[in-house]
């Protein structure tokens, strides 16, 4: 895997982000699920949102994608204000451990979301090949293991044209070796140009697929930036993401 | 990959979406075993009929008396659609409900909400599928007829398409509601039990309000199985169709409304409110149209023609005071025979109800029963519930001749003795085999040029 993370660093210190979110503030009842959270993606980079169960990741994905209502808080798409209902014009939200439409069969799932985003035929079969599903297109979704799943949820990912991916723990249900796989696909989706935020509680893979973070604990931020930038916030020079997170948490 | 761009406000087309939930439909069990369940119900009050209306037809094959009293929609469609109708009330819902339930409990909507496409136009396509569902479903009753055909019987294409018109929109009503329900309720049984609720509720408001004084009275018609009976009686109502759309509309607006998870709910509320506000005056503003079309060939539902064209002479404001109880059988025949009769025809009618209470207490009021007629500042009064002496008084009122009878104008009827020996193994056994091996049709998977190997699951 080859990380540009010069070039990188060069584009997020002279480009407006991409998005910048500002106080986002969501309650279920008296419990805070996201505390004035404020932070920015840039355009290129994979995002990752990192923190333990519960600490507020898919409440801001869902947020973030207009699912969710909240009850404070600003998004500004390239500086500008973005409303709920234009999100989905702007960004692609998949949700953890979905079985779209589970009694239909995988190739018509595929060629639904295909033909609605003005897909052909071809790119439809570079997708199945890039994720690895030829195996199983003509099989319902329910009777698809979870791998399968996930990567049919890939596959219409790559299938939005949207400049924005948010994807919910994308790693889930594969083994080490098809990780490396999926993190293969989730840069070079990257280096064509569309931007990633991946919900990851896997610190080890957040690490080696991620160009930024945002660290959540109990909905709110605890530390943003690059791994090296972590590392001086923290004064821990050699530390792993993990060592970090736990220091700020 | 693709190079990434926001995505254009574009036209999305509407054919795959229509096309997916079509097949969300057909991929579930509920649509299927509804249409298994239905063939022997159907069937059966279809032979029941046959039986009855062929001994009837029996005793009628040499008194044209008899044989005019014979008509086909009250002797063979009214009853099959009527077991239609029941299984409909109690099995379209679960079908319906799966159109947006699964979406919402498996989480799946999250996804279909963020195609671009509007609210509104997923809520339209699952109508749409709801509907195409309820044509699928009408296979059996549609059966019926094409056995009744062939067994000789006579079908009249106004009262049939009036008939399958009601159940059109009845289905749709129930279709809509669960639609709702599925869009308020966050799973498909909590969904079912409010759809059920409505339906199983409007028959107990039909069973135990209706005929009833008062507030009862009113209360019975929000009963959605009233929707069917001017259709049964062979009457198209414009003001009942548009009521009835009305209502579909307003129901699916409102789970347009709440169908996206990204509204904060009290707008939802707020939204919902004014919907509702605006469908219930929808539906009072055309619940005053009057304009109702006798359809049966046998014209039950109106005058004589010669008398007809003579009361839609008289241009007079008629008034009609009645002293007679609502739930009195009497005022139900005079209703029947005349006055929604006179309703239809006359321009200008005028009807008071001056008896509210039991009949049961006005045994000693020597006005109740009297029926007085007020046209043209001369009045009259009767007792009669029968045209054929009120018609007399009216142009007695009106100072016109009563018309000449137009010759050759009467229904013959059409008695049909006929063998239904095939009717039991067509609906108990046939048409369930083909309906079986449709829905393994259905389930096959389609050829495609996307590149696949064999292979099971990892």
């Amino acid at each position: 895997m080859v990380r540009e993370v010069v070039a990188l660093d060069l584009v997020v210190e002279h480009a407006p982000p991409l998005l910048r979110v500002t106080g986002l503030t969501k309650r279920y009842g008296e419990q805070k699920a996201l505390a004035a959270v404020s932070f920015s993606v840039h355009s290129g980079e994979v995002l990752g949102l990192i923190g333990p169960n519960g600490a507020g990741k898919t409440t801001l994905l869902e947020a973030l994608a207009g699912l969710v209502p909240v009850e404070a808080g600003e998004l500004m798409w390239r500086g500008a204000p973005s409303r709920s209902a234009e999100r989905r014009e702007i960004m692609f939200y998949l949700p953890d451990g979905l079985r779209p439409w589970e009694d239909e069969l995988v190739v018509r799932v595929l060629t639904f979301f295909a033909t609605v985003h003005g897909r052909t035929q071809r790119e439809v079969a570079e997708t199945v090949n890039a994720v690895g599903l030829a195996l199983v297109l003509r099989k319902r979704v329910h009777t698809l293991s979870k791998g399968f799943a996930q990567r049919l949820m890939l596959a219409l990912a790559l299938l939005t044209p949207q400049p924005l991916l948010l994807m919910d723990e994308p790693f889930d249900g594969f083994d080490l070796r098809q990780t490396r796989d999926v993190m293969g696909l989730v840069r070079r989706v990257a280096s064509s140009g569309r931007t990633l935020v991946l919900a990851i509680h896997q610190l080890a893979d957040a690490e080696r697929v991620c160009d930024r973070f945002v660290l959540l604990a109990d909905g709110a931020v605890r530390g943003t930036g690059t791994l090296e930038e972590l590392r001086a916030q923290t004064k821990l020079l050699s530390a792993s993401l993990e060592d970090i997170f736990l220091a700020l948490t | 990959m693709r190079s990434p761009d926001v995505i254009a406000v574009r036209r999305t087309p509407l054919k795959p979406l229509l096309a997916k939930e079509l097949r969300g439909i057909l991929n579930g069990r509920a649509l299927w075993t509804m249409l298994l369940i239905m063939c022997p119900i159907v069937g059966f009050s279809f032979f029941q009929a046959i039986s009855l209306y062929g001994e009837a037809s029996a005793s009628a094959s040499d008194q044209a008396a008899l044989a005019s009293g014979l008509s086909p929609l009250d002797g063979i469609l009214v009853p099959t659609f009527g077991a239609f109708y029941v299984t409909v009330t109690l099995l379209f819902p679960f079908v319906a409900i799966r159109a947006l339930g699964r979406e919402k409990e498996t989480g799946t909507l999250r996804l279909l909400v963020q195609l671009p496409y509007r609210t509104s136009t997923l809520i339209v396509a699952k109508a749409a599928a709801i509907a195409g569902a309820w044509l699928i479903a009408l296979i059996p009753a549609i059966s019926a007829l094409l056995f009744w055909r062939l067994l000789g019987g006579h079908l009249h294409a106004l009262e049939t398409l009036n008939l399958l018109l009601g159940h059109l929109l009845y289905g749709l009503l129930i279709g809509a509601v669960a639609l709702f329900a599925a869009a308020i309720t966050e799973s498909s049984a909590t969904a079912a039990i409010v759809t059920l609720a409505v339906t199983i509720g409007s028959w107990i408001l039909d069973f135990a309000l209706a005929g009833q004084p008062g507030l009862a009275e009113w209360v019975s018609r929000l009963s959605l199985t009233q929707t069917l009976r001017p259709f049964e009686q062979g009457l198209f109502s414009l003001g009942l169709v548009l009521g009835g759309l009305a209502t579909i509309v307003g129901l699916a607006e409102l789970a347009t409304l709440w169908l996206h998870p990204g509204v904060p709910p009290r707008a939802k509320l707020v939204r919902s409110l004014v919907c509702a506000a605006i469908t219930g005056a929808l539906v009072l503003l055309v619940a005053q149209l009057r304009i109702t079309i006798d359809v049966t060939e046998d014209r039950r539902n109106s005058f004589p023609a010669a008398d007809q064209r003579a009361l839609a002479a008289l241009r007079e404001p008629l008034v009609i005071t009645v002293h007679l109880a609502p739930e009195d059988p009497r005022y139900v025949d005079l209703r029947r025979n005349v006055l929604s009769k006179l309703e239809r025809v006359l321009p200008n009618v005028t009807i008071h109800l001056v008896a509210s209470q039991s009949f049961i207490g006005r045994s000693s009021d020597d006005s109740y029963g009297e029926i007085e007629y007020a046209y043209a500042g001369r009045t009259d009064k009767s007792r009669s519930t029968s045209h054929r002496e009120i018609l007399p008084l009216l142009y007695g009122l009106a100072r016109v001749p009563p018309p000449t009878p137009i010759a050759g104008e009467d229904y013959p009827g059409y008695p049909l003795v006929t063998n239904a020996a095939l009717v039991l193994p067509w609906f108990f056994g046939a048409l369930p085999l083909l309906i079986a091996l449709a829905w393994w049709w259905s389930r096959r998977a389609p050829r495609t040029g996307l590149p696949t190997c064999q292979g099971g699951e990892s």
